[in-house]
């Protein structure tokens, strides 16, 4: 009973932790699908967690807060979308930029704001509460398991099959795989190709801002500088482990998930470094493009 | 009144090309008319600017009589205009009826109607007998089968006037008829188009009527029933073609390049080749791009991997040599895409010319850069290279500039075999003068030669036997004085004379 | 390649004027006095001897992680991974400054730069192999890499060579004789500036006299010309990003030997991604670089004292540093750089079928 308890309370904090990750990596899969390679996701998810817990804070409602984490990750989204599109700088550093600009500007208003450093969390602040599905949360095991979590965690589920239908069966997603396989074809029917792309990287800012409130408040009620620690490019990580499926990017979230989770419960009880679970989603992604790459390179060889 | 008109059409591009220069041309309701030129000519510019991709500087476009101002292609398609582009503007992941309504799809609420989409792609095969699976994915289909996507899509969206940018050029010359009885349909039915192209035969065979461009100009508008190949071919080039002038072969020639069983592992099935290139020899190699000159040219130059087969120079096997080896040993390439392959054009003369050899001069790894810089200079003397310094970019150049800095690197070092791959490509005729004389004087000296061209014309002028590559294999072979032109051609259909002949 | 720099020096202080505004404006609004907190972030930068000399400490690893970004964006390789590498060469300096304490200090010193060097130069090999042999592409793997190489360092001096009773992650600490000399007093600038100082001539000579750097800038301007030509492509990309990861190692070592004395698990917090603005602020040349470097050596400097006396969060200086990297990019964009495809496939160099010859014979000859 015991270790089913064990399983159980991992693979619940597995769903908790990888929420953030799908919601992330949902928003790198359409930029990547639109053909920009978002690095500023951790930027936009950081930014996020700051917005939900300064507005939370003021508005005195934790769920305005989540509304403009979702509106500030738009709008970084939107700034990116626009240096990238329009002023045509390189997506890389413009990347880069964002996360030091999301880094370095909450750090800043943490203190000009809040007059702290670090760590703020106002007590008058609430984390979400959990949404106990009726009757299926009551469920033996399965209750506990599934439907006893953060709304925020419902919402991630809910976000793989809207993205994948979003992507595949709506007009603006065939456009936007349209434009991220052959932007000139795209272009030449007419497609709106800018305003496709500021749609998907839009999108994925809200989703960004989603991630970012949930590991925030959805636990806990708190800001804390660099919080993110890198889950943005884990994100990543699983939308290129994945080549850009939604299913299969959620999946690896997962796994990563389950890396996390694991790391904190065995910890303690066993001999395996934490630090081999934190680098394990990175060492995969690395090896998958590689097995991936090596056998595209053995069917074609060099032209 | 002409279906469409277009007065004086002007275009500059940044940088100061002139690509199009006060162009006037005239179509008529229902025609099939043809805009020929070589290569740099001005013709894709002119249909950029009626598809609404570029904008003229000067000038008036008239659709029936109607002065337009086209923004974008978006603006021509709502016109009726539709273009197929050379290159297609596909995209592989996407099936064939999604592809063919992309930008246009039938809603049903925020989605694409998938139903409607296949049904309404079906009406348009039947109708126009352009028979294709509307739920195929498009990076399945064939090269054909992507074309007849491209026309679909345009009839898709109504279009009434046809722009075809080189249709042929990827076809094979069965394609190329079933694309022309296609062309003769879809007039019928009361379409216009526009047959961009700079082989002459088609022009011939196709349009009724036939502007010519030369040097971003109109040189000329003819019908072809009056006029002649001979006659475009004037216009095109300005002055009759002169064959270039051919010492006889050598007497006693030995082998130079001898490639046995040499399979280059592409996508073709990968039947070897066996060719023999002799001292003081041009073997002339035939075929439509694409059916295994490319992987033939990287075998040999060892830039490929996955090859078998042996490859032997001047009695020395290249086979297990790397590129850089292989020209130490005597071997030069003209390539075929000589910005990609031949040239770093952000980088200056002197670097480009340089390319090949500036290790040997190197001591301790530090370039003699005045040593380099030295033996540019007297490269562009002796190749009369029309630049101001040595240290200009290569990007400064005209094509034909570039091309001289090729093939004075290329020349420099007295090859022993050189492999030229359309080396006349997108050259105004002068500077492709230059380059039949520099081929016919490495003849006399007795290199070897593989000449790989898409022009006939240069073919049969230089060539002392010519193969004709088919689906990656060497199909057939001919001596200089058996090859005709429809020899050739059907050959490059992939059938044998011998076949039709009991 | 000129061309794209002739006029370089005027737009990048323009650019970084801009930004410095911008964080003028932001501090004016936050209800700090601008003016004077600029006044005394230069003055803390640059007002005395200490200052300069703190500035220049500041600015030595950044000249570091500026070149190794350099070499391999003149390559036209993205190498984001310098960070990594950092981290693996400053653990193995502090291995060997603690570990081989017999040694005189001379040799030991060398010795800990050497093995630094090289540790960091066999991280920059791994994405640098994939890129050359398979085509993997180097954005992504040098990125995961890093936090490879952060985490795998973290559990080094969290496990096996655990120092009991530190209260943070921390290796013990390198003998005496391995830390580095000072080179002024009452500062911590040391050695590690002139290391620095010798690998900008050598990366210099390198790139302009030397086959390797024309190598490297012929497989910068167009791939695929480089390997029809002849040139070892492969090897060349291997080389470069081995080069590229050697001096983020060297970088690293020079901070375990000359500041921290030691290594400290998450020391670098960006060292590395700051080589990538400097390579970019300094326009591809190694005086650019330099200057960069300087510039925000004196920015992070000032920043902390700044920060004392203002009481303006130096965090500031990182929105001023976002900027000028969103301003650099806006406005060179490098061409080869450009809108990079997220498939692995490799990018067409500028003047490739993807941008044929204009039409036309007239204009130039």
């Amino acid at each position: 009973m015991e270790t089913l308890d064990l399983i159980v309370n991992i693979a619940a904090s597995t769903l908790r932790l990888a929420t953030p990750l799908i919601l992330a990596a949902m928003a790198g899969l359409l930029s990547l699908q639109v053909g920009q390679v978002n690095i500023g996701l951790e930027g936009m998810m950081l930014a996020g967690s700051f917005a939900v817990v300064a507005f939370g804070f003021w508005l005195g409602s934790t769920w305005m807060g989540v509304l403009a984490a979702i509106l500030v990750g738009v709008a970084l989204a939107a700034l990116f979308a626009f240096v990238v599109t329009r002023l045509k700088a390189n997506l890389i550093v413009s990347g880069l930029a964002l996360n030091l600009l999301a880094s370095g500007g909450t750090a800043y208003l943490l203190e000009i704001l809040f007059n702290t450093s670090g760590t703020f969390s106002p007590t008058a602040l609430q984390s979400l509460p959990n949404l106990s599905l009726p009757v299926l949360s009551d469920l033996p095991l399965v209750g506990r398991l599934l439907f006893n979590h953060s709304p925020l965690v419902y919402v991630s589920w809910l976000a793989i099959p809207l993205t994948a239908l979003f992507l595949y069966r709506t007009i603006p997603g065939i456009h936007i795989q349209a434009i991220g396989q052959n932007e000139e074809a795209a272009r030449s029917v007419g497609i709106p190709v800018r305003r496709r792309q500021y749609l998907a990287l839009m999108i994925g800012g809200a989703l960004c801002g989603l991630a970012g409130a949930h590991l925030a408040v959805g636990d806990l009620a708190l800001f804390r500088e660099d919080m993110t620690a890198g889950r943005g490019f884990i994100a990543l990580a699983a939308v290129y482990f994945a080549a850009g499926r939604p299913r299969l990017s959620a999946l690896a979230c997962l796994l990563f998930g389950l890396f996390e989770a694991l790391q904190f419960r065995l910890q303690l009880a066993s001999s395996i470094p934490p630090q081999f679970f934190q680098m394990l989603p990175y060492v995969m992604v690395v090896i998958t493009l590689a097995v991936i790459s090596a056998r595209k390179e053995w069917r074609k060889g060099w032209s | 009144m002409p279906y469409l008109e277009l007065r004086g059409i002007r275009k500059t591009y940044p940088g100061g090309v002139l690509a199009n220069d006060d162009i006037t041309l005239s179509v008529e309701q229902g025609e099939i008319h043809g805009l020929v030129g070589e290569n740099g000519a001005g013709k894709s510019t002119l249909m950029k600017i009626l598809y609404g991709m570029e904008q003229p500087d000067h000038g008036e476009i008239l659709l029936a009589g109607r002065s337009l101002k086209i923004a974008n292609p978006h603006a021509a398609i709502q016109l009726g205009i539709g273009m197929v582009h050379q290159h297609f503007q596909l995209v592989p992941n996407l099936t064939v009826a999604e592809n063919i309504a992309l930008g246009a799809e039938p809603r049903k609420g925020l989605f694409a109607d998938q139903a409607a989409m296949h049904s309404r792609v079906r009406a348009l095969s039947e109708r126009f007998g352009l028979q294709v699976d509307p739920a195929a994915r498009v990076s399945d289909l064939s090269v054909g089968l992507q074309q007849r996507v491209e026309i679909l899509k345009m009839l898709y969206r109504d279009a009434r006037l046809l722009i075809l940018d080189e249709p042929s050029a990827v076809l094979t010359p069965q394609e190329v008829e079933s694309l022309f009885s296609v062309l003769r349909r879809l007039v019928a039915e009361g379409c216009t188009a526009i047959f961009i192209t700079h082989k002459l035969y088609e022009i011939m065979s196709i349009c009724e009527r036939a502007t010519v461009l030369r040097r971003g100009r109109v040189v000329g508008s003819v019908r072809t029933a009056e006029s002649s190949p001979a006659e475009i071919s004037r216009l095109m080039v300005g002055h009759d073609v002169a064959s270039p002038q051919r010492t006889p072969p050598n007497a006693n020639p030995r082998d130079r390049l001898v490639v046995r069983a040499l399979t280059t592992g592409s996508a073709h099935r990968s039947t070897p080749l066996d060719f023999t290139i002799r001292s003081g020899e041009i073997l002339g190699v035939a075929g439509v791009e694409g059916n295994g000159q490319s992987e033939l040219i990287e075998a040999l130059l060892g830039v490929r991997t996955g090859v078998t087969g042996d490859i032997v120079l001047d009695g020395t096997s290249l086979s297990r040599l790397n590129a850089r080896r292989r020209r130490e040993k005597g071997l030069a390439l003209i390539p075929e895409d000589r910005n990609r392959e031949g040239l770093s054009r952000p980088m200056q003369v002197w670097e480009n010319l340089a390319s090949a050899t500036y290790y040997r001069s190197a001591r301790a790894s530090v370039l003699d850069l005045g040593g380099l810089q030295g033996a540019a200079r007297d490269l562009i003397r002796r190749f009369d290279i029309r630049v101001s310094s040595e240290k200009s970019a290569v990007s400064t150049l005209s094509g034909g500039n570039a091309q001289k800095v090729v093939i004075a690197r290329e020349l420099a070092e007295s090859p022993a075999v050189l492999i030229a791959a359309q080396p006349t490509r997108g050259l105004d005729v002068g500077a492709a003068q230059f380059v039949h004389e520099q081929l016919l004087n490495l003849r006399r000296e007795g290199v070897g030669i593989l000449l790989i061209s898409a022009d006939l014309d240069e073919l049969l002028a230089l060539s002392d036997r010519l193969i004709v590559m088919f689906e990656g294999r060497i199909l057939a072979t001919f001596q200089r004085d058996a090859a005709t032109r429809q020899a050739l051609g059907l050959a490059m259909a992939g059938r044998l004379e011998s076949e039709d002949a009991p | 390649m000129r061309a794209l720099f002739t006029g370089a020096l005027p737009r990048t202080v323009l650019t970084v004027l801009l930004a410095l505004v911008m964080g003028g404006v932001i501090m004016q609004v936050s209800g700090k006095d601008a003016l004077n907190a600029y006044q005394v972030l230069f003055n803390s930068a640059f007002g005395n001897e200490r200052a300069l000399a703190n500035t220049l400490l500041a600015a030595t690893p950044l000249i570091f992680t500026g070149l190794a970004t350099l070499i391999a964006f003149r390559a036209g390789i993205f190498n984001v991974g310098v960070e990594g590498s950092l981290y693996v060469g400053a653990f193995t300096a502090a291995w060997v400054g603690f570990t081989f304490v017999d040694l005189p200090g001379v040799v030991l010193i060398a010795l800990a730069f050497a093995a630094g060097g090289l540790v960091g130069g066999l991280w920059g090999l791994i994405p640098g192999y994939l890129k050359a042999r398979l085509r993997v592409d180097e954005i992504v793997t040098t990125i995961m890499l890093n936090y490879v190489a952060i985490r795998f360092t973290d559990y080094l001096v969290t496990g096996p060579f655990f120092v009991p009773g530190m209260a943070n992650a921390m290796s013990a600490e390198v003998t005496p004789q391995a830390q580095l000399p000072r080179l002024v007093e009452r500062s911590q600038l040391n050695l590690s500036l002139v290391v620095a100082l010798v690998v900008f001539l050598v990366v210099a000579f390198m790139l302009r006299r030397t086959t390797l750097g024309y190598e490297v800038k012929t497989i910068g301007s167009n791939p695929v010309f480089a390997r029809w030509i002849g040139m070892p492509v492969s090897r060349t990309i291997m080389l470069v990003m081995s080069i590229s990861g050697l001096i983020g190692g060297l970088a690293g070592a020079g901070q375990a030997l000359g500041v921290n004395y030691r290594f400290v698990s998450g020391f670098s917090r960006g060292l590395g991604f700051d080589g990538i603005v400097i390579a970019l602020l300094g326009r591809g040349s190694p005086v650019g670089v330099l200057l960069s470097a300087l510039f925000l050596g004196a920015l992070r400097n000032g920043a902390s004292t700044m920060e004392m006396f203002t009481r303006i969060p130096r965090d500031l200086i990182d929105i001023v540093v976002a900027l000028v990297i969103f301003f650099t990019a806006v406005e060179i964009g490098f061409n080869w750089l450009r809108r990079r495809r997220p498939t692995p496939d490799a990018v067409p160099p500028p003047g490739s079928a993807a941008e044929p010859e204009k039409e036309g014979v007239r204009g130039n000859a």
